[in-house]
């Protein structure tokens, strides 16, 4: 349970407050409701290069972390499909630092061409040494195209090619900036060590109550059709083992499928005792590792299962393997102990992520985006709610070849 | 409203209020529970280790096998059973096997504490290594070492620990692929009767801690009879490599993987805190020269630290950095360049004050919450330390000289020591 208070300024900045003095440290964490589906198809990995840039001074500081360092702090970002998403620790007694830094940077950047030529050159590097310099490392990158064909998701966060990001101008990132970040549109938490609301409202009111309200793009995306049919696509590469990637369309993060379907990627591969694990790695011995997980997305998501193959072991009997699990699913009704176990590891995962202030701040702007930061307190009672009845249901619906998405990851030295 | 918004707010200072104090409770067979008591949510971190490392191994991976094999089945359960279970009560395992210790880590709530301290000892003691399990577990092992083998940066650094330790240190021996199928049961069961059964266990726990804890970890772990506990005091000479510099050559690698470091003091060692903050200044936070220079400045690279650790014979440091390969050689010539600034150039009070301040609020996160405070409490239990290591470490920040810094360089950075790894295509 994370106790909090809201408060919103005229500007349009949402801000939640929780409090929690067993540390000595506050954690801020800023949503921007801006991620790579809301970039031009052209321009892609704007949205993440853009992260980097607000590390790059802004209007009336120069330098965004030596003041940070000076303050005893830690901070850093990432950027999703979906949002950016900035956040820092610090001492409590320096928490008036962290807004000075944040609100100036949300009220103007730097926008130096020299901070920028240099963010695109680290950008590029990162592309090559997270996506490009390391085997599997493209798997996003050939899947996301291959299961999306008109909405946004398509493309990765990092964006579909370098020269994307090589040629982004000036112009390109003030426009960026001036049609997304803005109080109006972003999520503000403050948790941690703090001995009074009134200070942190006063805080916020000083430093970010006077920028200005800014006209947001409006976003207009594109609705991927139902897929009506397999997709399969092979690739091979000098890696030493096959792949096998699925990948299903699923319902959007905010309805109510979502918490089914979650149980059920755990039901699958919730830990070494999850079914795909249990039964291709263990028992079959198919797979030398497999898993499944949501992509986590927004607007309607995927389920992916990833799973590398014992040398000598075809696609064809790893795809059979793997359907032959997920008709289970449909045909039989998960014993109770089974829903139980995927509960209990959820009950837990939520007590462990509580633990820390800066988890519970991120989680706190994250459900806000979703519509109410209420919600992160009604997260059990969603998931206690599945029962196995809804969970073959919702494997009818959506984990259906038609609605299926494979890549076949294929080592160069593997001959069949 | 009239907001300065050129004027930076008052920095107040950092201050390290004092560590929590662990308990020490030993239970009736001697072995010794550490209990940190902390957090407000009702969990507990249990973490078993036992003096069985890589140093203890006559055998490449034994040391590691017989710790990935406790989860495949025990006396009384599968290894099903056993994940199921772990699964079953929420809980989180993490098995490790270091190059000193080896052991598990347990994450779980409170209300399960003990049904999971119940299995943990069964895995612990009672594991049977079964023949099909541990074939299928190196089949695995092999392929994921195989995909290690093929990036740059774990070429990189094996290469460095070979070169540093020498190839016939524990420290410094490479793992071949052809060495997953030597690993037979018999070592396996040899290892673990040596080094769990008679070995020697220690058990640090945080979270919140009720009065029934100790008598739960009594229970499980106070009955079972330590054969000898084998005190080994095993100084292995290390021989590092005659060649200062190697090239490993990986086909069609975009960026090329850097490695400098030696060996070097651990933190027994009354010089270690200022390594650590010389280290800081060097790569050790995103402000560091080697972050500003070669990223920051450059754009050459995604990333680039240094960073200084302790092992228990030994310690090393290591600077790391993967770049964009037609801009290795550039990187390597600016890396000794800032080595050489050290050593020659005292540092500036403005930067002392930002490295001062960015480690005294790193000071604070190291025991902020359970898991945290019963990670510092291992990291110098395990020298035979205390938390006067972290109070003169406190105190070494607020007080170090420009001038000690350049004596640190030029003893403990001296480059003619230094090895040089780079992986990476020709």
């Amino acid at each position: 349970m994370i106790d909090f208070k809201k408060y919103n300024l005229d500007n349009g900045l949402r801000i939640l407050i929780h409090e929690d003095c067993s540390t000595p440290l506050v954690a801020m964490n800023i949503i921007y409701d801006v991620g790579s589906r809301d970039e031009d198809p052209e321009m892609t990995g704007m949205a993440h290069l853009f992260e980097h840039l607000m590390f790059g001074g802004s209007q009336n500081i120069p330098d965004f972390d030596t003041p940070l360092q000076m303050a005893g702090a830690d901070n850093n970002a990432f950027t999703n499909n979906d949002i950016t998403n900035y956040y820092l620790t610090i001492p409590a007694n320096n928490l008036q630092i962290g807004f000075w830094l944040e609100s100036d940077r949300m009220l103007g950047l730097s926008f130096s061409e020299e901070v920028l030529e240099i963010q695109k050159k680290i950008v590029i590097e990162e592309y090559k040494q997270r996506y490009l310099n390391q085997p599997y490392g493209d798997i996003m990158l050939l899947l996301r195209p291959l299961v999306y064909k008109v909405h946004p998701y398509l493309w990765a966060a990092i964006g579909k090619d370098i020269s994307h990001i090589e040629k982004v101008t000036m112009t390109d990132v003030k426009d960026f900036f001036f049609s997304h970040y803005a109080p109006n549109n972003a999520i503000l938490s403050v948790a941690g060590n703090i001995k009074n609301h009134e200070d942190v409202i006063s805080l916020a009111k000083k430093w970010f109550g006077p920028i200005s309200r800014r006209e947001i793009a409006v976003r207009k995306l594109a609705m991927e059709p139902v897929q009506k049919e397999e997709r399969i696509t092979e690739v091979e590469k000098d890696v030493p083992s096959d792949v096998l990637v699925k990948a299903w369309h699923i319902c959007r993060r905010t309805e109510k499928d979502f918490y089914t379907m979650d149980l059920l990627t755990d039901i699958l591969a919730g830990g070494e005792s999850g079914r795909l694990y249990s039964s291709l790695v263990r028992d079959k011995k198919l797979f030398s590792d497999i898993n499944a997980y949501l992509a986590g997305e927004l607007d309607p998501g995927l389920l992916i299962i990833n799973g590398k193959l014992m040398d000598g072991i075809s696609f064809q009997a790893a795809e059979e393997a793997v359907k032959e699990v997920i008709e289970d699913l449909k045909k039989i009704a998960v014993p109770d102990p089974e829903i139980e176990k995927v509960k209990n590891k959820f009950e837990s995962s939520m007590v462990f992520s509580n633990t820390n202030v800066l988890n519970k701040a991120m989680n706190l702007c994250f459900y806000e985006l979703l519509g109410d930061a209420n919600e992160v307190n009604q997260e059990v009672k969603l998931y206690n709610r599945v029962n196995p009845e809804m969970v073959m249901i919702a494997a009818k619906k959506y984990l259906q070849p038609d609605n299926c998405s494979s890549l076949h990851y294929k080592s160069k030295k593997s001959v069949k | 409203m009239n907001l300065k918004r050129k004027v930076q707010p008052e920095i107040r200072p950092v201050v390290l209020k004092s560590i929590p104090d662990t308990e020490l409770f030993r239970l009736k067979n001697g072995v010794p529970l550490y209990l940190i008591e902390a957090g407000s949510e009702e969990l507990m971190r249990a973490e078993f280790i036992f003096n069985a490392g890589q140093i203890k191994e006559n055998f490449p991976l034994v040391a590691s096998t017989t710790n990935a094999m406790l989860l495949e089945g025990s006396l009384n359960y599968t290894a099903k059973e056993i994940n199921n279970a772990f699964d079953f009560y929420g809980a989180f395992i993490h098995q490790f096997a270091q190059k000193d210790s080896s052991g598990i880590t347990v994450f779980c709530l409170n209300k399960h504490l003990e049904k999971i301290l119940e299995l943990c000892c069964e895995i612990l003691f009672r594991p049977i290594f079964p023949e099909d399990e541990l074939n299928n577990l190196q089949k695995k092992r092999l392929q994921s070492y195989l995909m290690n083998k093929q990036k740059v940066q774990n070429l990189a650094s094996d290469k460095l620990f070979e070169s540093v330790f020498g190839y016939s240190h524990p420290y410094g021996k490479q793992v071949l692929a052809a060495d997953f199928k030597n690993v037979t049961t018999d070592k396996l069961v040899n290892f673990h009767t040596a080094h769990y059964t008679n070995g020697e266990l220690s058990i640090i726990v945080s979270g919140r801690i009720h009065n029934e804890t100790k008598a739960m970890f009594e229970h499980y772990f106070g009955e079972h009879d330590f054969k000898s506990g084998i005190p080994d005091k095993i100084d292995i000479p290390i021989n590092g490599s005659k060649n200062k510099k190697e090239f490993i050559e990986k086909k069609d690698a975009l960026q090329a993987a850097i490695r400098i470091g030696s060996a070097t003091i651990n933190k027994r060692h009354h010089d270690y805190p200022g390594l650590l903050i010389l280290d800081t200044i060097l790569g050790g936070y995103f402000g560091s020269r080697l972050m500003k220079n070669i990223r920051e400045e450059k754009g050459y690279t995604y990333g680039i630290n240094s960073s200084v650790m302790s092992l228990n014979q030994s310690g090393y440091k290591v600077i790391a950095t993967e770049v964009g390969k037609k801009h290795a050689g550039e990187t390597l010539d600016e890396i000794y360049k800032e080595i050489r600034l050290l050593q020659t150039r005292p540092v500036e009070l403005r930067e002392m004050d930002v490295v001062r301040s960015y480690m005294a609020g790193e000071m604070l996160r190291m025991f902020d919450g359970p898991f945290a405070l019963a990670e510092s409490f291992r990291a110098v239990w395990e020298f035979g330390l205390d938390n006067k290591y972290y109070y003169n470490l406190a105190d070494k920040i607020k007080t170090i000289q420009p001038d000690e810094i350049i004596g640190l360089a030029k003893t403990y950075y001296n480059i003619d020591d230094l090895y040089e790894i780079i992986a990476g295509s020709a």
